[in-house]
């Protein structure tokens, strides 16, 4: 059986509060202090670091490589998209609702059949069957609208009237930022509770040693069941909060490549820290915009950085930092 | 509706024509605005740099349309800017942003460019896919945009229904489908067993509805025996082209473009495929021209999306064709394609637009005043008369296609000087005040209007 090195530890959310509560607050403050773009783009990044959070439930917790998140992200988007094609309902709150329920059935379906692998089969897998859902999106043009996706327009938010002549790009860098910042800091919690209760614990337990667990009497596929249904509807809720920022829903979030960007993001920040994917989604998509913004050999340029990252930064951003921390600590005390 | 028609009467109606070109006529046809000498301009201009943002596709199977994209926008502001810019006083500035990031990321940088760079104008756009996504982004950024291609009838018929900011310049989709049925209406009625491959996304799909609807009333004794729908941005077409070879078609149409179509003709000449049937295509030569090889069979119906071919007009008799070709081959040692003329083209509509506004409110005019000149702007470019419809902000100009043809002059096949084809805009497109149809408005109003002919 494989071991990952164990440096997720349990911690105290009190523990956790010194840095918790300054970056909640600095979340709070800066779109009041940065321009609408780089706030929308903020946006972009915490919708990823749900989906991020998500993927790392099974990657970082329970030691299972998924290749096919796409397929949750772009289950909450389309159920979104569809929603409002076939009920013109445009309340963001029944969108998510949707969203959740779309994409718990998914990943129970997905699930099912995944949860029996694991290592390279568990990733095959769930790389194939996320590839049957993107030629669905694909092919099925009269619903779907191909390649030229879905369009959504506004949404409206906890019920409040639109202001229909309002600015778009404000909407999006006020109103719908603070919406997506609460359901980030819901997710935050959420997930803090889930990998900190007996279950986190117990996926640990497997992601360690299978045998020993299984021994110890935790019912090894139930509990990779569960892991891999949380872990897809939070990524369906990213899906679905990412649709308003966008406008419109594409094959491209369902296709492999867009798995691939999640893992990306995940190994950036670093998958075995609990806000280390957090960290990487936001980094990510300020990396990628301004790559592409940069150069037109933006794909080198990523790639360039995610082969550094490997060999130079195996723990990731926020990983290299927890692991400098008690060094540096360590120096400027003497 | 009257009595049955003929093939030959409905295609004379719509002033289907194809004509030998014949050499340089005498030079002195007016200039319609390109290039002339600057009037000063009323008011105090400030000098700060007008900034366009240019996205096209600089990488993948899209780059050889759109390289030459930039390349016409590029040119045209080199002009404006050897006669110190817009109103002798704004040098533009390109800044190049890649469309193959995929449309979700191109959303992100075109906000990126307006917010972030503070761009006074969105240029380009290829892909028929990125247009319905990017349109309504400029809309809701109040951002001043010519789309040059990318032109599904989907953006003005539904996405962005009542445009303010979003124009387009290249012809409007629908119209490619429908001259290569013409042309081929024209040139092989005889026809019975049609293939089609297409693309899998929005152009393909309005190339097949187009073709098809004006097939039914032309070659109404034509039938689909196989249908292909490739992804776009593929690189292997055998089982595309196997299927299509084992239907026996009379006629392949495609719509197959950009690199797609060039690995798609050389996969379909190990096949043989080229001598089997005749082939019909929306856009063989509106690539790059060099970027087809002279294997490349002569005769097939190569389309330029019905926009334009550097090979016409000829000679001198359209002077601002001849300039422009020998400007842009000067300057980039290449020949330019129907995207580089509308890049070019739609610069000058900016410059001319601005001018105009200028004179009417004094300073530098705002949006507003720019696109009240835009609207409805009659203006010559290299490929002919373009015009913009204040209704939809679709510019429109006389559709083109024509015969692919080796001549010893260029390394790269043209299209025959012989056999061009030429078509009147307003008999192929939905006229203004045509109600919003399903798939398009001109699908509906071929449907409705045109009488199906007698075939014997």
């Amino acid at each position: 059986m494989s071991t990952v090195p164990l440096t997720l530890q349990a911690r105290s959310p009190m523990k956790a509060l010194p840095w918790a509560v300054p970056v909640a607050l600095l979340l709070f403050a800066l779109p009041q202090a940065i321009d609408p773009y780089k706030t929308i783009l903020l946006a972009y990044g915490l919708v990823m670091g749900i989906a991020a959070l998500g993927f790392n439930l099974l990657l970082g917790y329970t030691g299972l490589l998924s290749f096919g998140h796409s397929a949750y992200f772009g289950v909450g988007a389309y159920a979104v998209a569809l929603i409002f094609k076939y009920f013109h309902v445009r309340s963001m709150e029944l969108f998510l609702l949707g969203a959740i329920l779309a994409s718990l059935v998914v990943s129970a379906l997905f699930g099912f059949v995944c949860v029996r692998y694991t290592r390279i089969f568990f990733g095959i897998l769930t790389l194939a069957l996320s590839q049957v859902l993107w030629s669905l999106a694909f092919k099925f043009y009269p619903i779907t609208g191909g390649t030229d996706g879905l369009r959504v327009p506004t949404p409206t938010l906890l019920g409040l009237p639109l202001d229909t002549a309002g600015d778009k790009i404000l909407f999006l860098a006020r109103n719908y930022y603070y919406y997506v910042l609460g359901f980030f800091f819901a997710c935050v919690l959420v997930m803090w509770v889930i990998v900190n209760s007996p279950f986190g614990k117990a996926l640990q337990a497997i992601r360690d040693n299978e045998t020993r667990a299984e021994f110890v009497g935790i019912h090894i596929r139930r509990y990779r069941f569960v892991a891999f249904l949380v872990s897809g509807v939070f990524t369906g809720i990213a899906g679905a909060l990412w649709v308003p920022l966008n406008g419109l829903t594409t094959p491209d979030i369902l296709y492999w490549p867009f798995s691939g960007e999640i893992v990306f993001m995940t190994v950036l920040g670093g998958f075995r820290t609990f806000s280390g994917p957090i960290f990487g989604a936001v980094v990510f998509n300020y990396l990628k915009t301004s790559a592409v913004g940069f150069t037109t050999y933006w794909q080198a340029l990523l790639g360039a950085i995610l082969v550094f990252l490997v060999l130079a930064l195996p723990g990731g951003i926020v990983g290299t930092v927890v692991q400098l921390f008690p060094m540096l600590k360590k120096r400027f005390s003497r | 509706m009257p009595g049955p028609v003929t093939r030959r009467d409905l295609l004379a109606q719509l002033g289907v024509t194809a004509a030998a070109t014949f050499g340089a006529s005498a030079a002195g046809i007016g200039f319609a605005g390109v290039a002339r000498a600057q009037e000063k301009p009323k008011g105090t201009i400030p000098d700060k740099p007008f900034r366009i943002g240019h996205m096209t596709f600089f990488t993948g199977p899209g780059a050889v349309l759109g390289e030459p994209m930039h390349k016409g926008n590029l040119l045209a502001a080199d002009e404006i800017n050897a006669q110190g810019g817009l109103l002798g006083k704004r040098k533009i500035e390109v800044l190049k942003a890649d469309e193959a990031a995929g449309t979700d990321a191109n959303v992100k940088e075109m906000r990126r460019l307006k917010l972030s760079e503070k761009i006074d104008m969105f240029m380009g756009i290829t892909s028929s896919g990125n247009t319905p996504a990017l349109g309504p982004a400029a809309e809701e950024l109040k951002l001043l945009t010519i789309f040059i291609d990318g032109c599904t009838d989907f953006l003005f018929d539904k996405a962005v229904p009542n445009p303010r900011y979003v124009f387009r310049v290249t012809n409007i989709q629908s119209a490619d489908g429908s001259t290569c049925a013409l042309a081929v209406a024209q040139t092989w009625p005889d026809v019975k067993k049609v293939a089609h491959i297409h693309p899998d996304y929005a152009y393909g799909r309005n190339c097949y509805d187009h073709f098809s609807i004006v097939s039914k009333k032309l070659i109404p004794r034509a039938q689909n025996v196989s249908e292909a729908w490739p992804k776009l941005f593929s690189t292997d077409f055998t089982s595309h082209i196997t299927k299509t070879l084992a239907a026996k078609p009379d006629l392949l149409v495609t719509s197959v473009w950009g690199g797609d179509y060039i690995s798609f003709y050389k996969q379909a000449l190990q096949h043989g495929l080229f001598d089997k049937m005749k082939v019909a295509t929306t856009l063989a030569l509106g690539t790059a021209p060099h970027a087809i090889g002279k294997d490349h069979p002569e005769g097939v119906l190569a389309g330029v999306h019905a926009n334009y071919h550097f090979s016409y007009p000829p000679g001198n008799r359209w002077p601002l064709n001849k300039t422009f070709v020998e400007k842009y081959k000067a300057k980039f040692n290449e020949y330019p394609n129907f995207q580089a003329e509308g890049a070019y083209t739609a610069t000058h509509i900016l410059r001319t637009a601005v001018e105009k506004a200028n004179k009417l409110t004094g300073g530098w005019p705002d949006d507003d005043a720019i696109i009240s000149q835009i609207e409805g702007m009659m203006i010559a470019g290299p490929g002919g008369y373009v015009y913009i419809r204040p209704d939809n902000h679709q510019g429109y100009k006389d559709a083109i296609t024509g015969f692919s043809k080796n001549v010893p002059e260029y390394p790269f096949p043209i299209l025959d000087p012989a056999r061009i084809i030429t078509i009147p805009i307003r008999n192929i497109t939905a006229p203004p005040g045509w109600p919003k149809g399903e798939p398009t408005s001109t699908y509906t109003w071929i449907d409705q209007t045109w009488p199906t002919v007698k075939q014997a």
